[in-house]
């Protein structure tokens, strides 16, 4: 069985994972009424507050994103840094 | 007094007005007097559900605007002489009926009946607002697919919002073939991500399609999981503890062999 499976829906991976992982952020986007648009604004505010302490930072790069947890729920942002250089420093 | 229950989903088409129309029967097969509500008003489908159509007189709307009294808007059941539909009004719209008109409608059947269910409309407009206005608890019907599930979670912070209380979930219509090759969400998936209680698996079954067509409940059909299925949905209302069957593929080993080598094709 895992054979046959792994070989008709090795590329993609099962349906069912991917559904489930849609479903986890649109529905937290939902129930917080953000908006992808409010979403890229908020990518670029938190380059603009960061830009006061760091490296410029492309908004672009960053993702955010909510989470449900089981007490409360979590904002990830993942904002790549450009890496210092000595002279900036 | 009676609970009063409304039964809704968000999306339509996950199989509120049946599970209504099951629950309903299953409780009175049980003994408890029940009050089934058609509150999709316009889109009245409860009664060719549960085989009733061609007994309607007066409807909803003519007892909350005066025409009639409860009791001569209020069908008895073909079978069970404790089983009770108030059909909806078809030629109006959802409009045609006030929150404080349910409650004040549902206030009025709690004297007479042990369970009162609401078969809500989709949607999340007045004719849902309606729907719940009056109960005291709500169980949300989904099915396993991404639309459906997304819908729920609103009606989930919906309900929250007019303090019903947390209501609780039906998943409807699971294939657990599909689920088994991981191309379903599994009842664990949706409950993952809705965070409710569960009360109800119901796998997809043909004989809803056929009982319906008769206008007959399915739970009268001692071979149908559907049916069953909503047989224990009604006793764990009920309050007893009954444990959720196992939704696995109900195939033979013959047919699960012969599926091996059937994959190949599909």
């Amino acid at each position: 069985m895992g054979f046959f499976d792994s070989l008709f829906n090795g590329r993609q991976g099962r349906s069912a994972q991917v559904a489930k992982e849609r479903l986890a952020t649109v529905l937290v986007d939902d129930r917080y009424k953000l908006t992808p648009e409010m979403k890229e604004q908020m990518k670029i505010d938190i380059a603009a507050v960061l830009a006061r302490y760091l490296p410029a930072i492309d908004p672009d790069q960053i993702e955010v994103t909510l989470l449900r947890g089981e007490a409360s729920d979590h904002l990830k942002a993942d904002i790549p840094l450009r890496r210092a250089q000595q002279s900036d420093v | 007094m009676a609970r009063i229950i409304t039964i809704t989903s968000g999306k339509g088409g996950v199989g509120k007005t049946t599970t209504t129309a099951n629950l309903g029967t299953a409780l009175a097969m049980q003994g408890a007097k029940v009050a089934v509500i058609d509150a999709d008003i316009g889109l009245r489908n409860l009664d060719v559900v549960m085989g009733l159509e061609n007994r309607i007189v007066y409807d909803l709307v003519d007892v909350v605007e005066g025409r009639a009294r409860l009791r001569q808007a209020l069908i008895k059941d073909k079978r069970l002489p404790e089983l009770c539909l108030m059909p909806a009004a078809q030629t109006r719209d959802k409009d045609a009926v006030s929150p404080a008109q349910m409650i004040d409608l549902t206030n009025q059947l709690r004297q007479e009946f042990d369970y009162v269910l609401i078969d809500s409309p989709a949607g999340i407009e007045g004719g849902f607002r309606n729907a719940i206005a009056g109960a005291d608890e709500v169980v949300i019907v989904t099915t396993p697919e991404v639309s459906a599930v997304r819908d729920a979670d609103r009606i989930v912070g919906l309900v929250e919002a007019a303090e019903k209380g947390p209501p609780s979930l039906i998943v409807n219509r699971i294939k657990p073939r599909l689920v088994n090759r991981g191309e379903m969400l599994s009842v664990d998936d949706v409950l993952e991500l809705l965070a409710i209680q569960l009360i109800g698996i119901v796998p997809d079954d043909e004989t809803i399609v056929t009982s319906t067509n008769r206008g007959e409940a399915v739970v009268y059909d001692q071979n149908s999981l559907a049916g069953r299925a909503f047989l224990n949905i009604a006793r764990r209302i009920t309050g007893e503890n009954v444990p959720f069957m196992a939704i696995t593929d109900q195939q033979s080993m013959f047919e699960r062999l012969f599926g091996m080598f059937g994959r190949r094709r599909s």
